[in-house]
């Protein structure tokens, strides 16, 4: 019996920790997931909900209104060319965007947060309850610039944050639509212009990836940047050629970039040396640096939904990791990620959580709450991302880059160009940011199917440079 | 004066005013939102029978107060909110009260008297065979589960019943030491609900079998080739069925699939975050988009109404009652009786976790109840017969312990 009764506390033991378990997974659960779920367009409840009450305003950084309550339903900034640069930050009523502002942000907007004393007068005056109103972290006419100057009819992607604070100042996705003339032609389009791309679109990162393959090569390569690689503009791996510099293989032709170290190699991106980057490395290595910088994370913002971005983890063939090293493979990253890493590079190496909500207000004024940046992560040391920032800012001043120059400032950037199945040209990509401490901005730019990083994408990055050094 | 400190020491009645308080309240909210006078009834009703049945039947029966009350706060929390969301399935879950709680006095006597367990045994094994093996033939499905069978009009999910008799049979088999008998036997059942994939019970059964195991052998080895075969089993059952493997993957990830078969979990899901803290309030919320809300997810539809905290409280009622259940069990003056106590409050405990881990998505759902609230009668007649066991053995001891008094005063009276 004394046997039994020592293994019957134990049980009692158990018994407990699976109850202590269940309060601590519901508690983890409901404090990571919880605005999610909450946010949900399945959620029903939060839909009958929004019957009673008069959904708040929204504005931006400086005060604009991009959306409030009207007589018939939800308004949208006046300005047509702000209302449609707006509309994937924001959604829309009938929730064709999934996760914007309007459904992401209920739980503020149509007051549940309001206090029993709220309620208790609306309920009394007969009227109905009034949600708060929220200020976003996003600049209108910076958004709406970006799209005039957004190569015409392309699709793609632009986010602009302040990689000091992750700010995002401007996300934008392409094609755009107007929340308040929805069509049956909108919702037709080939294009998917309710897709938003920015947050949702999953690319290959193509060579703007080579800023990664370089931090990896910076940690795990001794005298990586004194060291000198080959480019033959042709590199075999078994039956496999990966192509370099210009050379066409169906043509024939063949041109190099010869005897170059590290710094050159990323300069003009180098496809040769970074598959041999990649391969010394190792897949390992490669994916280890990869994942600190939140590749196969789940990203849980607080205000906004991101698409996790991917690094293989399958079918790991030589090919396929040397192709890696050049951002291609099965890489798969979304334009707010690519503008998060290059933060990273921008702000010493900490990486910022991205920031829509800047501030809840009462429909009286009052200001319920303001919130504060966030780091994310630490994603490399402060030398390493020197270096890169060194890099990139060779880039624009003598390599692929040099279309984003803008005299007297220092512009930093990495060009790519993404190869995508089934697809005639390639992604053009422009990731950069500017080297000053009063505009520490930083932005990722991505044109579907247009050509070349350095020709589509830089010009774009200049320009939108351009606007916010005008001080506007 | 000492019967006034006696009362005011007994934990039972402190709780039984809390509770009465609580239900009287909530039915008259009922009942001014809807006007309906069942609800007034019940608002009325409901304390005056929970304090019967409290105060009452320790005093005809051999019945553990504390237990009681415990049990009782949570078979009313069951029609309160069965009754709100829909008030016929309330006042029949009211009805299944009744008939449980007789249920219980006769499993309490039961084991308070009964003296031959051997015959009970003999007779237990083929029964509970034959019982499982019904629904096979001429049974139902439900929710890809083949557990049900209509008996008049009525029905009935025999894997409930049978988990008494696992538990009588195991405790005694396991204290004549008979230990590869039991595992033959609960392997044989298990066998069975495999056959009907009922997946949820056969768990309970092997989950509480390996505590019994342990309690009675200690053997850590035996506990480890047990977890190893139900792991293989689980392999085997993962690979042999679909209906597990697109369990396991709503489980993974109930979002891939939000409109069909991620629904439920999704809704369940988002009715816990509405409810937030404080729960959105009784009568307030829509729960009833969530399907099977009354009977596998009546625990998120607590949770929506009465928030978390709530939810926390009903989960440590389920811990007291446990705790209760190894109080008895360390007690005990037999092997048996220290393992029908602990099996006991294992499978309440087990079940409960089962359940609401299933609700939040801790574990893979699975179509177990959660003990005295789902809606059912079967469930809550199993229930409150486990609870019945208990108290049995609670009454066994005391009348022991009374005996061993009774001759120690002998044995003083002959010096």
């Amino acid at each position: 019996m004394k046997a039994i009764r020592r293994h019957i506390k134990r049980i009692a033991g158990v018994l407990l920790c699976l109850f202590a378990l269940l309060v601590a997974y519901g508690a983890y659960s409901l404090t990571t997931h919880g605005n999610r779920w909450f946010a949900s367009n399945v959620n029903t409840y939060v839909r009958q909900q929004k019957q009673h009450v008069e959904a708040g305003s929204v504005y931006d950084r400086n005060g604009y209104l991009l959306a409030s309550t009207g007589g018939n339903g939800r308004l949208y900034a006046e300005d047509v060319r702000v209302r449609n640069a707006m509309v994937h930050v924001l959604g829309d009523e009938k929730n064709n965007v999934s996760n914007g502002v309007e459904s992401f942000m209920s739980v503020h907007l149509y007051g549940f947060r309001a206090s029993f004393r709220d309620r208790a007068k609306a309920y009394f005056a007969g009227e109905r309850l009034r949600g708060d109103d929220v200020v976003l972290t996003v600049d209108a006419d910076l958004s709406a610039y970006i799209s005039s100057v957004f190569p015409e009819g392309e699709a793609g992607a632009v986010v602009v944050m302040n990689y000091k604070t992750g700010e995002v100042l401007g996300e934008l996705s392409f094609p755009q639509f107007d929340p308040m003339q929805v069509t049956q032609s909108t919702k037709d389009d080939p294009q998917k212009p309710f897709f938003n791309r920015a947050v949702q679109g999953l690319y290959a990162p193509g060579s703007t990836y080579k800023i990664v393959t370089a931090a990896s090569a910076l940690n795990n390569l001794t005298s990586a940047q004194t060291r000198s690689f080959q480019c033959t503009g042709l590199y075999q791996i078994g039956e496999h050629f990966i192509t370099d510099a210009g050379t066409v293989l169906a043509e024939n032709k063949v041109t190099s970039h010869g005897q170059l170290n590290l710094k050159r190699a990323f300069q003009v991106s180098c496809n040769n040396s970074f598959a041999q980057i990649a391969l010394e490395i190792g897949d390992e290595n490669l994916k280890l640096t990869s994942e600190a910088m939140g590749f196969n994370d789940n990203f849980l913002f607080r205000d906004l939904v991101v698409e996790n971005s991917s690094y293989p983890l399958k079918n790991r063939t030589t090919k396929e990791i040397a192709w890696t090293g050049a951002g291609q493979s099965e890489l798969l990253v979304t334009p707010m990620h690519m503008c998060m890493i290059t933060s990273a590079v921008a702000n010493g190496g900490v990486m910022m959580e991205p920031m829509l909500l800047k501030s809840v207000a009462a429909p009286d004024g009052e200001v319920r709450a303001s919130y504060a940046p966030r780091a994310y992560e630490t994603v490399m040391t402060a030398e390493t991302s020197a270096v890169l920032k060194d890099y990139m800012r060779s880039v624009v001043t003598g390599g692929t880059g040099t279309r984003a120059d803008i005299p007297g400032i220092a512009v930093c950037g990495k060009t790519g160009s993404a190869e995508k199945d089934g697809q005639e040209d390639t992604d053009a990509w422009f990731v950069g940011f500017l080297d000053r401490q009063d505009t520490p901005y930083a932005l990722s730019i991505v044109v579907e199917n247009a050509g070349g990083g350095g020709s589509v994408a830089a010009p774009v990055a200049r320009q939108i440079f351009e606007y916010m050094l005008s001080g506007r | 004066m000492a019967d006034r400190k006696k009362r005011r020491k007994d934990p039972a009645r402190g709780l039984l005013s809390v509770v009465m308080l609580f239900y009287f309240l909530a039915f008259l909210m009922l009942f001014i939102k809807d006007g309906d006078f069942r609800s007034i009834l019940l608002a009325l009703c409901v304390p005056a029978l929970t304090f019967a049945g409290v105060m009452g039947i320790p005093r005809l029966f051999p019945a553990d107060k504390l237990l009681l009350s415990l049990t009782n706060f949570l078979c009313a929390l069951g029609v309160l909110v069965l009754y709100r969301l829909n008030p016929e399935r309330g006042l029949t879950q009211a009805a299944n009260y009744f008939v449980g709680v007789v249920c219980m006095l006769v499993c309490t006597l039961l084991v308070r008297y009964w003296k031959n367990w051997k015959v009970l045994t003999f007779l237990m094994v083929p029964a509970s065979f034959a019982l499982l093996l019904l629904p096979l033939i001429i049974g139902t499905e439900k929710n890809g589960a083949k557990n049900w069978i209509m008996l008049g009009g009525m029905s009935m999910q025999p894997s409930e019943v049978v988990k008494l008799a696992v538990l009588c049979v195991t405790a005694y088999l396991l204290s004549k030491r008979r230990t590869v008998l039991t595992v033959m036997f609960v392997g044989i059942c298990l066998a069975i609900l495999m056959l009907q994939k009922d997946l949820g019970t056969a768990l309970l059964y092997y989950f509480v079998t390996l505590l019994l195991v342990y309690v009675s052998t200690g053997s850590l080895p035996l506990i480890g080739v047990g977890l190893l075969g139900g792991a293989g089993a689980a392999v085997m059952g993962y690979n042999m069925f679909a209906h597990v493997r697109r369990r396991v993957s709503i489980w993974l990830d109930p979002w891939a699939d939000v409109d069909n078969a991620g629904y439920q979990i999704v809704q369940a899901l988002i009715a816990m975050v509405n409810g937030g803290t404080w729960g959105v309030g009784l009568g307030l919320g829509n729960a009833s988009v969530i399907p099977e809300y009354y009977n596998d997810f009546i625990f998120s539809v607590i949770l929506h109404e009465f928030g978390v905290v709530f939810g926390v409280i009903v989960l440590g009622i389920y811990v007291m009652i446990a705790i209760r259940g190894v109080m008895i069990a360390m007690r005990a003056r037999t092997a048996f009786e220290a393992l029908l106590a602990i099996g006991c409050a294992a499978m309440i405990a087990l079940q409960t976790f089962v359940i609401v881990g299933g609700n939040i998505k801790l574990i893979p759902l699975t179509g177990v109840t959660l003990p005295f609230i789902s809606y059912g009668g079967t469930s809550m007649v199993a229930s409150l017969c486990v609870i019945g066991l208990l108290q049995g053995v609670q009454s066994r001891i005391q009348a022991g312990v009374s005996e061993d008094k009774w001759l120690a005063g002998q044995e003083e009276g002959v010096r």
